[in-house]
C-alpha cells in the first residue's frame, strides 16, 4: 500500500504516538552494585564496583551493566529475590564476563510475581567470582531517579 | 620432653593430630618405638604463641594492629593498657572474652585451639615468660604475675608519664575568672558553650548570628592548636572567653579562645590514649570523668586538682568514655564497660560537686526482688549485663529530672545471653528520667526491649517545649526519632529517619517494637542481615534542636550489617558481646552513607536532607545565624543552610572531623570551633570498610577556630 500525502502525517503521528505509549510503559532500574558484607579481616579480599541498569517493558527486562575491579574472574551473575538487605533465592540467571572487569546482562521474560518484586525493590543483582563463590558483588534494585 | 606435664601432644601440623596419637599408641605397646623431635612436637605455651602470632597475623592486626599496638578499628593490646584491662585477670577470662567477641565477622573461622594460640601470643607479647606448660581453656594463673623481672625492667625503662599540672598557668592573667552559677547554666550567656551541648536541654544550639547564611561564605581560619594523639571525640567547653578541652589519655587544657595560647595544662591519669567525649564546669572547677572510672575537679584557672573520687572499680573493666553534667550542685554521671558477669552493675551516679561526695546512685539493671527483675528470663543477677549509661545525660531544672538513655542487654542477641525475645532486661535500651535530689527513678521508656543487633538507644535526650507540651527527643542506632512526654514518659509520636528493615511494626499509640521473625528467632552462629548496622542510624555525634524553626536535625549514618551470635558461657567473671559482624552499604541510598536530616518536631516529616558519601563524624550544631554546622570522614568541615540544608561553605581540616563543633563569642566576635580526631568503635570501623577510598591521616588530633575576616 503506498501512502499519500495526506496519509503520511496521519502515519506519523501513530508512530509518534505508539512510541510515547512504549515509553509509559518502560520503566527503567537501577542497581549499584558494591562489595558483599564484609569486614576489616575481609575488606581487601571482597572488592569492586558496578552499576546496572535494567528497563522493564511488558514483562521483559533488559538488563544491561558493567563492573570493575574485583578480586578474580566472574563466574557467575543472578537475580535474587529479596527485600532490601535480605538476601533471597536464586531467580534469573544473567550472562557475564568472564573477567575481573566487564558487563552484565540479560533479556528475561519475567513472571508477574517478579514483575511485582521489581516494583517493590524486592530483587537484587548478585554477581559471584572465583574467590568469592558466596558473592562479591551485589545490588538491589531500585527504580531510577 | 621434661618441661612436659601435659599429655596433649601435636605434630607440626595439627591436622596430623590423629597420626601423632596413632604413633603414641604405638609407642606404647612398642618401647623400642621412640618419639623423635622430628616426629611428635611438645605443645607448649611457647609453641602456642607462635602459631598465635600467625594467627594473630591473620585474624587480628588489621585491627590491632601487626604489633599489638592498635588503629583506629582496634585498641591497643601491649604494655600498660593491655595490663590494666587483664593484668589481674586469668588467661581462661582473657580466652572466652575472645572467644565471645573476636574477630568482628569471623563466628566459625577459628578454632578452639586458634583461640589459645592467641591467647598465648598476646601474653607472650606482653611480658608473660614465666609459663612453660601449654594454656588450656582452664588455665587460671593471674597474668601479671607472670611477667618476670627482666620485662618489668623494660617496663620501668619506659619514660614515665606526666601526672598533674604539666604546663602551669592561670586564667586569670587572660580574662577575670567568675565563677559560673547554677543560674548561668540554665541560661548560659550567649557568649558562652559552657556544657557538653550547651544547654541542659542538650539543644546544641548557640543564639550567636554574626556568622550566617550571607556571610558564612567568608568564614576563616583564626587558629588552630594540635591536641594529644589517640582515640578522640571530644566536645570542648567555653565559658568567658577561655576554651576548655579534654585530649586522648585524660588530659585537660584550657586555652585562651582568642589566639590559641595555652594557658595551663593537667594530666589526670591513665595516659592511655583513650577517648573521653566532654567535660563539665561548675562554680570555680573543671570536672572531669576517667577512663579508669574516676571522677576529678580541677581548679578552672590553674588545673591544680582539687578533688577526686572512685565512680567504679576498673580493674573489673568499668570504665568512662563520656563526662558528667553538673545538675543542682551534683555532679552527675553514667558508666560505661558492663558487660562482664560480675555481681556489680552499671549505675548513673551523683556527686557533691563541692566536694566529690557521693550523694546517690541509681542502678540500670534490675535485679532480682527488684521492681523489673523479673524481666531478666530468671537469670541469676551475676549473669544481668549491660545498661550502660555511656553518653552524657540532660536535665529539667523545673522538673529536677535528669534524662539518661541506656545501653542495651549484653551480649547482644538473646540466644547468647541465654534469653528469649520477650525477656525485655529492664532498663536497658531505654529512656531514664531519674530525680536529681533523690536519684529514685521517675519514669522510664524502654524503646526496644530485649535488643538483639546491637543498636543501642543510649544517646542524648533533647528536651523541647512547644506550647504547654514538655516532650524529650531521642534517637538510637535504629534510626528511629522518637518523641516522649517528658513528665510522663508516654509515648507521643515516631518517626524513621534512616531505612530500616529490622522492625515489622511500629504500634502508632505506643511506641511498641515488633521484631521481623528472623530475628526474633536468631539462633547460634546464624546470620541475620538487617539495617541499620551499629553504626547506626544515628551514633555519639549528637543531634541539635534549632528552636526558631522547630527544627531537630541529626547527624545519621546508612549502613547495614550481618549479625550472628556466638556462644557465651553463663561464668562468672565471663560475658561480653558475642557477636560476629559483617557490614555493607545500604540498599536504595546510592552509597551515601552520610546523612543530615530535618525534621519538623511537631509533625515528625522530614523537611530536609542532605546526603553523601562520607560518613559525619561530629554532632550537628545550629546557631541564630540559620547555619548548620557539621563535620565528616573525609576532613570536610560544613555549614548548612538550617532551612534547607544547602551547603553554604566548606572546608578540609588535616584529618577526619570528629567531635562536637562549638560557638562563642570573645568581645562581640563569633567564632565557630570544632576538632578533628581519629579513634572509635564501630561509627569508624563501619566506614572503613565500606568506603574504603576515603583516606585520611592516621594523626592529627586538634582543635580549629574560624571566624569571619576582620
Amino acid at each position: 500500500m503506498k501512502l499519500g500525502h495526506k496519509a503520511f502525517p496521519l502515519f506519523f503521528t501513530a508512530i509518534l504516538l505508539c512510541t510515547s505509549l512504549a515509553q509509559a510503559q518502560t520503566e527503567t532500574y537501577r542497581a549499584r552494585l558494591s562489595p558483599m558484607p564484609t569486614t576489616p579481616q575481609t575488606v581487601s579480599t571482597i572488592l569492586g564496583e558496578g552499576e546496572v541498569i535494567l528497563t522493564l517493558n511488558g514483562n521483559t527486562l533488559t538488563v544491561q551493566g558493567q563492573f570493575e575491579g574485583m578480586s578474580s574472574v566472574a563466574t557467575m551473575a543472578h537475580i535474587h529475590n529479596g527485600p532490601p538487605a535480605q538476601p533471597g533465592p536464586v531467580v534469573y540467571q544473567l550472562e557475564i564476563a568472564d573477567a575481573t572487569s566487564g558487563e552484565v546482562s540479560a533479556s528475561l521474560e519475567l513472571s508477574d510475581i517478579h514483575v511485582e518484586a521489581l516494583r517493590a525493590n524486592e530483587l537484587y543483582v548478585q554477581i559471584h567470582s572465583e574467590t568469592n563463590a558466596p558473592g562479591e558483588l551485589r545490588g538491589w534494585i531500585f527504580e531510577r531517579q | 620432653m621434661k618441661f612436659l606435664n601435659t599429655i596433649t601432644v601435636l605434630t607440626l601440623s595439627r591436622n596430623l593430630t590423629f597420626a601423632v596419637f596413632l604413633g603414641l599408641a604405638l609407642a606404647a605397646c612398642d618401647t623400642e618405638v621412640s618419639n623423635t623431635e622430628e616426629d611428635v612436637v611438645a605443645l607448649t605455651f611457647s609453641s602456642q604463641a607462635d602459631a598465635g602470632a600467625s594467627a594473630f597475623a591473620t585474624n587480628c592486626a588489621a585491627c590491632h594492629g601487626a604489633n599489638l599496638e592498635g588503629t583506629t578499628l582496634g585498641p591497643i593490646l601491649s604494655g600498660f593498657n593491655f595490663l590494666q584491662r587483664w593484668g589481674s585477670q586469668t588467661p581462661t577470662l582473657l580466652l572466652g572474652n575472645i572467644k565471645a567477641n573476636m574477630p568482628p565477622g569471623g563466628a566459625g573461622t577459628l578454632t578452639d585451639d586458634d583461640y589459645l594460640d592467641i591467647v598465648a601470643h598476646l601474653l607472650e607479647a606482653n611480658g608473660v615468660d614465666a609459663v612453660i606448660n601449654a594454656l588450656t581453656a582452664s588455665t587460671d594463673f593471674v597474668i601479671s604475675e607472670n611477667i618476670s623481672s627482666v620485662v618489668q625492667r623494660q617496663q620501668r625503662a619506659e619514660p614515665p608519664a606526666p601526672q598533674g599540672v604539666t604546663v602551669a598557668g592561670n586564667v586569670d592573667d587572660f580574662v577575670p575568672f567568675v565563677p559560673i552559677t547554677d543560674a548561668m547554666l540554665e541560661n548560659p550567656d550567649p557568649a558562652d558553650w559552657p556544657m557538653h551541648r550547651r544547654n541542659y536541654y542538650a539543644h546544641s544550639y548557640s543564639p550567636l548570628d554574626e556568622i550566617n547564611t550571607d556571610n558564612v561564605g567568608s568564614l576563616s581560619l583564626e587558629w588552630v592548636w594540635n591536641m594529644h594523639e589517640g582515640d578522640s571525640e571530644p566536645a570542648p567547653l567555653v565559658y568567658n572567653g577561655i576554651i576548655y578541652l579534654i585530649n586522648p589519655g585524660n588530659v585537660v587544657q584550657a586555652l585562651d579562645g582568642k589566639s590559641g595560647e595555652l594557658i595551663w595544662e593537667n594530666w589526670a591519669g591513665p595516659a592511655n590514649r583513650q577517648d573521653m567525649r566532654n567535660i563539665a564546669i561548675y562554680d570555680d572547677k573543671i570536672i572531669q570523668a576517667t577512663t579508669d572510672a574516676r571522677l576529678i575537679a580541677l581548679d578552672a584557672r590553674t588545673g591544680e586538682q582539687v578533688w577526686e573520687t572512685i565512680v567504679a572499680d576498673s580493674s573489673k573493666g568499668f570504665s568512662n568514655s563520656s563526662g558528667p553534667i553538673v545538675a543542682d550542685g551534683k555532679v552527675i554521671l553514667g558508666l560505661a564497660g558492663c558487660a562482664r558477669y560480675i555481681p556489680e552493675d552499671c549505675y548513673i551516679s551523683a556527686y557533691d560537686a563541692n566536694n566529690g561526695e557521693l550523694k546517690w546512685q541509681f542502678e540500670t539493671i534490675a535485679e532480682m526482688g527488684q521492681p523489673g527483675g523479673d524481666t531478666w528470663g530468671g537469670l541469676d543477677d551475676v549473669f544481668r549485663a549491660g545498661g550502660e549509661t555511656w553518653i552524657t545525660g540532660s536535665y529539667d531544672p523545673d522538673l529536677k529530672l535528669t534524662y539518661w538513655g541506656t545501653a542495651q542487654q549484653k551480649p547482644w542477641v538473646p540466644v547468647s545471653r541465654h534469653m528469649t525475645i520477650f525477656d525485655v532486661g529492664l532498663y536497658t535500651n531505654s529512656t531514664v528520667a531519674v530525680n536529681t535530689d533523690s536519684g529514685e527513678l521517675d519514669w522510664y521508656f524502654q524503646h526496644v526491649p530485649a535488643e538483639a543487633l546491637d543498636l543501642d538507644e543510649v544517646f542524648e535526650r533533647v528536651l523541647v517545649n512547644r506550647g504547654d507540651d514538655k516532650l524529650v527527643f531521642s534517637l538510637g542506632k535504629y534510626g528511629i526519632l522518637w518523641k516522649n512526654d517528658r513528665v510522663s514518659g508516654q509515648f507521643r509520636d515516631y518517626t524513621e529517619t534512616v531505612f530500616q528493615n529490622a522492625f515489622t511494626n511500629i504500634n502508632a499509640e505506643t511506641g511498641e517494637v515488633t521484631y521481623r521473625q528472623d530475628i526474633q528467632n536468631a539462633q547460634l552462629n546464624e546470620w541475620t542481615s538487617a539495617c541499620p548496622s551499629s553504626a547506626g542510624g544515628k551514633d555519639w555525634h549528637s543531634m541539635t534542636y534549632h528552636e526558631p524553626s522547630g527544627t531537630m536535625i541529626a547527624p545519621l549514618s546508612q549502613t547495614c550489617l550481618e549479625n550472628a551470635a556466638r556462644e557465651v558461657a553463663l561464668v562468672q567473671g565471663g560475658g561480653g558481646v558475642g557477636a560476629s559482624r559483617k557490614f555493607f552499604e545500604m540498599p536504595g541510598t546510592d552509597g551515601n552513607l552520610g546523612k543530615v536530616g530535618a525534621y519538623n518536631v511537631d509533625t515528625m516529616e522530614e523537611v530536609w536532607s542532605h546526603q553523601q558519601r562520607a560518613s559525619l563524624h561530629t554532632g550537628t550544631i545550629s546557631t541564630a545565624g540559620d547555619l548548620v554546622f557539621v563535620g565528616d570522614l573525609d576532613r570536610r568541615f560544613k555549614a548548612l543552610d538550617v532551612h534547607t540544608g544547602e551547603v553554604l561553605w566548606q572546608t578540609r581540616l588535616g584529618t577526619a572531623v570528629q567531635g562536637h563543633p562549638v560557638s562563642f563569642a570573645i568581645d562581640g566576635k563569633q567564632y565557630i570551633a570544632v576538632t578533628s580526631a581519629n579513634g572509635g568503635t564501630s561509627p569508624r570501623t563501619v566506614p572503613s570498610v565500606i568506603a574504603t577510598e576515603i583516606k585520611y591521616p592516621s594523626r592529627g588530633n586538634a582543635i580549629y577556630v574560624f571566624s569571619l575576616p576582620e
